[in-house]
């Protein structure tokens, strides 16, 4: 396995975020976590690229334990995140971001190729490579991120709702990208959906998350009726009090 | 048209040293969301810097004395050693708190860095003449006689300024300190190493205020524990009226702050002029109501503050 | 142990309060009965800044807002008072600028000093009515320009405050007794004001803000009580402590005063009242060791003594040292509970409070 989770609990002060969940990723694999707002998808994202530190559990990468380690030394491993909001640095131009991305790399060769690569993946920041970043499109920008996170030469690459807020078209856009990764490079992908419909299409795995807890896992290709995801999407009983803890 | 001539030099030249400090200010509040009271004692140590260490009454020059090529760089230096050792021993320890200790904890450093200063060099004010020459008049224009000094000072400013853009947008470095002031979490995730992005904003705030301390001391020629309290006041109210992490915004605070000083000065009837000070803050205040996020402010940094 | 009748539930109730006056009472008569006049000086200087700190508290405490501002409205209670006390022939030639009726009366020094909170109070009143909409380090920020102009505007206002120079002739009245009964009436007042519901309000909205909002909390008007009442106690304190001096400089109520009482506040402890007295008694005493340190003494037929200015230097870090290593300070924010609780309680009030 790439990545390991174990056992990992998180909490803000008090407030237990994730109780004790466990997941794995293999080389190559698309994995999604879906689940309902609140339920500890992007923490769990987080804790991954070492942005929070878990009280309880462990995570490992390629083997090798990672608590504990800061967040800029996870990304040298080979682990690049693009976090809810996208996080892009709105004051730089299109090409300072990329470059930000690049900026653990020696290798100027291939951060070379890999820029040009993003740009043919990505037409439209092409065109814009000297704007400022804030001035893209919310698809555009969602587009700039994932690029940007490319530029880490990730081995292993989470995404916090690739969807959210884009236009359907762009959607499928973004997931043929991310699928076409796959295929092209190796690349294994770790992405947090709301709702499972895209993720039992793209995914090969699915973890159902709620309330801090994993309700369900298994092969999409087992789950395609969606009706034991529905189930463990919304529990048996409805408990709508747990799923309003917002972070 | 001499006069008009003379005022708005004066502006340029005060507006310059607050333009520089705020920079320093900015710089740090940008990458650190540090407040640094500290700031304006970096100031007064290296002018300090420029004297043999002694309580005597009688200031002896030292690093002062040397050649400028060597007198620049050993005063840069001292500063921006100071200024690494604060971030060593206050900033990164504090690096989690909130901006309201931080703020406090850098009141502490600069009150401990003015204390140090007393225990070295005394408490009294001491004269020291740096390239005092320069405070000689040249000729501009019909009846416009203005120290060169005023001119060398907003010079330096302007070189400083277009050094500091080039770094910023021309340099590796450059480029991750303003990803890192915008967004200090997604930099790290992308794996922008904190700490050295941190020390190199910190290095740089010292350089700065090394430039003050220096253009400072040769435009008064007195040394002073306090010194550098004002410059760092009205430097920080730039900062304020430009938006605080605005860079752009710094320099534009310092030259305003400057030019109204100097307009108070100029144009207020004698018997307020004294109260010139009191309009400078009571303007902030009014500044804070209407736009507490300062006059000019990037979207980013509405955002974060 | 939980007490069995009305009597005792109100000692229970008020037990931070009552404790820290009894403790306080203990210190002030174990140092003042020798009698020393340097010690006694010390003494009664703690005194004022216990004043000025319990008022910082009231404000800082339950706003969460830090305020650089305090000391300017010490500084404007300072010379109100000096104005009305003051022997007019004094007044004739030093401050002639004031107007007749306090050019040619005087008051009690008991009723300036209230006076000249009161004065403080309207003054932050004012100005609180715009700067209380600011929040967090604007309003810090905004603070710090009001102190900076009263600051500015009394060192040039010289037929009133005699400017860059000493206004000399303030009778001297504040002994170690009189400056402990207002910190006593200091001390009450914040305990009381944090018990009101006005101190739960501002309180609710030092935690979360919108949420103090949403509950229809007034933040602005609840603020602006907090600060007018601090500044009175502030501004009284200012009263005390030009009656302390016998003379007062505007340059007293700078930066220097300024960060020594805020640090006795991070020291001990910013959100509890407890957490302002334990930092002025902790501080003071500390400053007072560094202080002799500084003139030095003889031990083992030498003389050791520290550079000037150690005392600064050792506050300094000794608040750099909390902020790191104890950012809730000495009490933890906590404030000294009824020593007499079933276990159970007393960890329910320590967890919510922390």
């Amino acid at each position: 396995m790439l990545l390991n989770v174990e056992n990992l609990h998180v909490h803000y002060g008090r407030i237990a975020a994730l109780r004790g969940i466990s997941l794995n990723v293999a080389e190559g694999e698309i994995v999604c976590i879906v689940g309902p707002n609140g339920a500890g998808k992007s923490t769990t994202l987080l804790s991954i690229s070492s942005v929070l530190s878990p009280t309880e559990g462990e995570i490992s990468f390629d083997g090798k334990s990672i608590i504990g380690t800061p967040p800029e030394q996870v990304a040298t491993l080979g682990i690049s995140q693009v976090p809810e909001g996208r996080h892009i640095f709105t004051s730089l131009t299109v090409d300072e971001n990329l470059q930000v991305g690049a900026a653990t790399r020696n290798d100027k060769d291939r951060v070379r190729q890999d820029y040009e690569r993003v740009l043919d993946m990505f037409p439209i920041l092409a065109e814009r490579r000297r704007q400022s970043a804030g001035k893209l499109s919310g698809g555009e920008q969602q587009m700039l991120a994932i690029a940007r996170s490319l530029m880490t030469n990730p081995r292993f690459l989470t995404i916090d709702e690739p969807s959210l807020g884009l236009a359907p078209r762009i959607v499928d856009q973004v997931y043929e990208v991310l699928v076409d990764l796959r295929k092209s490079r190796g690349l294994t992908l770790l992405l947090v959906e709301q709702s499972s419909e895209r993720a039992l299409k793209a995914a090969d795995r699915l973890y159902v998350l709620r309330s801090g807890e994993i309700q369900l896992e298994g092969k999409t290709a087992d789950l395609q009726d969606g009706k034991a995801v529905h189930e463990a999407y919304f529990g048996f009983t409805h408990q709508h009090d747990e799923d309003e803890v917002e972070f | 048209m001499a006069f008009t001539l003379q005022v708005i030099i004066d502006a340029l030249s005060l507006g310059s040293f607050y333009a520089v400090a705020a920079l320093g200010i900015g710089l740090l509040f940008g990458v650190l969301k540090l407040i640094n009271f500290a700031h304006g004692d970096f100031i007064t140590i290296g002018a300090y810097a420029l004297i043999v260490p002694s309580a005597a009454a009688q200031a002896t020059l030292y690093i002062g004395d040397f050649h400028p090529l060597m007198l620049i760089p050993s005063i840069i230096g001292i500063v921006v050693v100071i200024a690494l050792i604060s971030e060593f021993t206050v900033f990164r320890p504090l690096r989690n708190a909130s901006p309201a200790t931080l703020m406090i904890g850098s009141f502490a450093l600069g009150f401990i860095l003015q204390n140090l200063v007393i225990m070295i060099y005394g408490g009294r004010p001491k004269a020291v003449g740096l390239w005092s020459d320069l405070n000689l008049g040249i000729q501009l224009a019909e009846g416009v006689q203005v120290p060169q000094l005023q001119l060398i000072i907003i010079g330096t400013t302007l070189a400083l300024m277009l050094l500091l853009v080039l770094f910023l947008t021309r340099t590796k470095y450059g480029i991750y300190m303003r990803a890192a002031a915008e967004d200090f979490r997604m930099a790290r995730m992308l794996g922008i190493k904190a700490n050295r992005v941190i020390m190199l904003a910190v290095a740089i705030s010292g350089m700065l205020a090394a430039a003050v301390s220096m253009l400072f001391v040769t435009q008064t020629g007195i040394l002073d524990f306090r010194m550098g309290i004002p410059l760092m006041l009205f430097a920080f109210i730039a900062t304020v009226i430009g938006g605080m992490g605005s860079l752009v915004g710094a320099v534009v605070g310092g030259f305003a702050v400057g030019a109204v000083s100097i307009l108070l000065q100029t144009f207020l009837p004698s018997e307020l002029r004294v109260f010139r000070d009191v309009f400078v803050f009571a303007i902030v205040i009014v500044i804070l109501l209407a736009r507490p996020q300062g006059l000019l402010v990037s979207r980013a940094a509405k955002e974060r503050v | 142990m939980e007490p069995k009748t009305p009597l005792g539930h109100l000692l229970r109730d008020y037990w931070p309060m009552l404790s820290m006056c009894a403790v306080l009472l203990i210190i002030v008569a174990v140092i003042q009965i020798p009698g020393d006049r340097i010690v006694n000086q010390s003494l009664t200087e703690a005194l004022i800044r216990m004043v000025v700190v319990v008022g910082l508290f009231l404000f800082i405490g339950n706003s969460g807002i830090i305020s650089f501002g305090h000391i300017g409205f010490m500084m404007i209670g300072a010379y109100a008072t000096a104005w009305q006390t003051m022997d007019p022939i004094q007044k004739d030639i030093f401050i002639p600028g004031l107007p007749e009726y306090l050019l040619t009366h005087s008051h009690h020094w008991v009723v300036a000093t209230i006076l000249g909170g009161v004065l403080a109070a309207i003054v932050a009143f004012i100005s609180g009515l715009a700067l209380m909409r600011l929040s967090g380090i604007a309003a810090s920020i905004g603070t710090f320009a009001l102190f900076m102009s009263f600051y500015s505007l009394y060192l040039q206002w010289s037929t009133w405050t005699a400017g860059q120079s000493s206004l000399v002739g303030i009778p001297v009245t504040t002994t170690p007794w009189v400056a402990f009964c207002f910190a006593i009436v200091a001390i009450v007042a914040a305990f009381l004001y944090a018990r009101s519901r006005f101190g739960l309000a501002l309180r609710s909205s030092r935690e979360d803000e919108v949420a103090a909002k949403a509950a229809g909390v007034s933040v602005t008007s609840q603020r602006l009580i907090a600060f007018t009442i601090s500044a009175f106690i502030v501004g009284m304190a200012g009263g005390l402590y030009g009656h302390f001096l016998g003379l007062l400089t505007v340059d007293t109520f700078y930066l220097p005063m300024t960060f020594i009482t805020l640090a006795m506040l991070v020291v001990g402890g910013m959100q509890s009242l407890s957490g302002a007295v334990v930092g002025v008694v902790v501080m003071s005493f500390l400053i007072e060791f560094l202080r002799r340190w500084e003139a030095g003494f003889e031990l083992a037929g030498m003389t050791w003594d520290l550079p000037a200015s150690s005392a600064e230097v050792g506050i300094g870090i000794a608040m750099l040292l909390i902020l790191i290593f104890r950012p809730k300070g000495l009490t933890k924010n906590n404030e000294i509970y009824w020593p007499w609780k079933p276990k159970s309680a007393a960890t329910n009030i320590t967890e919510r409070q922390s």
